[in-house]
């Protein structure tokens, strides 16, 4: 699973994806393409108080952040969540949450021999 | 749009368990090069003084050679201790990308031994609560499979 993402991520560095979110309209398109399965440039626009020319900027840069991806379908596009996108974020996080858990298990053991 | 949430925010790990033995003991494995070698990494050119650098060398990525550079930061006997712990490269996503945090442990005497929490703080996270409570599927797996491998871990 890993192996994919990583090729996908590799060209959107962590500062794209940082960059893709900071702007809190674009955030707000990227939590509204989450929480719906799918969902058009059009659907996106209405409700959001700026124009569709501006969604789509928006929807340019979290594509290029990797964190959606779009599939057309006759005249609309329709956008969906790429969330594996924001794993660079985490990655690194992960890997320590688990070095560390290991490194206790390992303290204890030591702590056994040389206090039993 | 407010500019709170224009800003990044840093997310910690904690460890937090009860060892049998006490704070002496521990802070003796936490703060000595030769034991800190056989639990945590081997640490080069270490003393748990304030403002002493020493690095662990861990595995490379990419531009990254793997070395961690730490500088104490705080050493206070039997009950807390801190170091900057920094590496990884710009040029990384994932493992081995820039980090600048900081490891402290606490420790703290109970009844059947002592407390001890780590807290390895700074990971720079967006602040984006909705997308990550609202992931779909992939990510809830992702997350369940490190949940998994913690959980195995501790048991």
């Amino acid at each position: 699973m890993y192996t994919n993402l990583l090729v996908v991520s590799n060209a959107a560095t962590i500062d794209t994806i940082m960059r893709a979110l900071a702007d809190p309209t674009r955030r707000a398109v990227f939590e509204r393409i989450v929480s719906s399965d799918e969902i058009s440039v059009v659907e996106l626009t209405r409700g959001s108080g700026v124009t569709q020319g501006a969604i789509s900027q928006h929807l340019k840069s979290l594509k290029r952040a990797g964190l959606v991806t779009e599939r057309p379908e006759g005249r609309n596009v329709y956008y969906h969540a790429q969330p594996e996108g924001l794993a660079p974020l985490v990655d690194w996080m992960s890997h320590y949450g688990v070095f560390w858990r290991e490194r206790f298990a390992n303290l204890r053991t030591l702590l056994k021999e040389i206090d039993p | 749009m407010n500019d709170a949430a224009l800003k990044s925010e840093t997310q910690d790990i904690v460890v937090d368990e009860v060892f049998p033995h006490s704070p002496e003991t521990i802070w003796k494995t936490l703060t000595t090069a030769n034991l800190m070698g056989r639990w945590l990494m081997i640490p080069t050119g270490f003393e748990p003084a304030e403002g002493k650098h020493f690095t662990y060398k861990t595995t490379p990525a990419g531009a990254w050679d793997g070395t961690i550079h730490c500088q104490v930061l705080e050493v206070k006997p039997h009950e807390r201790f801190s170091y900057a712990w920094k590496g990884g490269h710009e040029g990384n996503v994932g493992y081995g990308s820039r980090l600048d945090t900081v490891v402290t442990f606490i420790l703290s005497k109970v009844e059947n031994g002592t407390r001890l929490r780590l807290i390895h703080s700074g990971f720079a996270l967006p602040k984006n609560d909705i997308a990550f409570k609202n992931m779909s599927e992939g990510w809830k797996k992702v997350i369940g499979n490190l949940g998994a491998i913690a959980g195995e871990q501790q048991a």
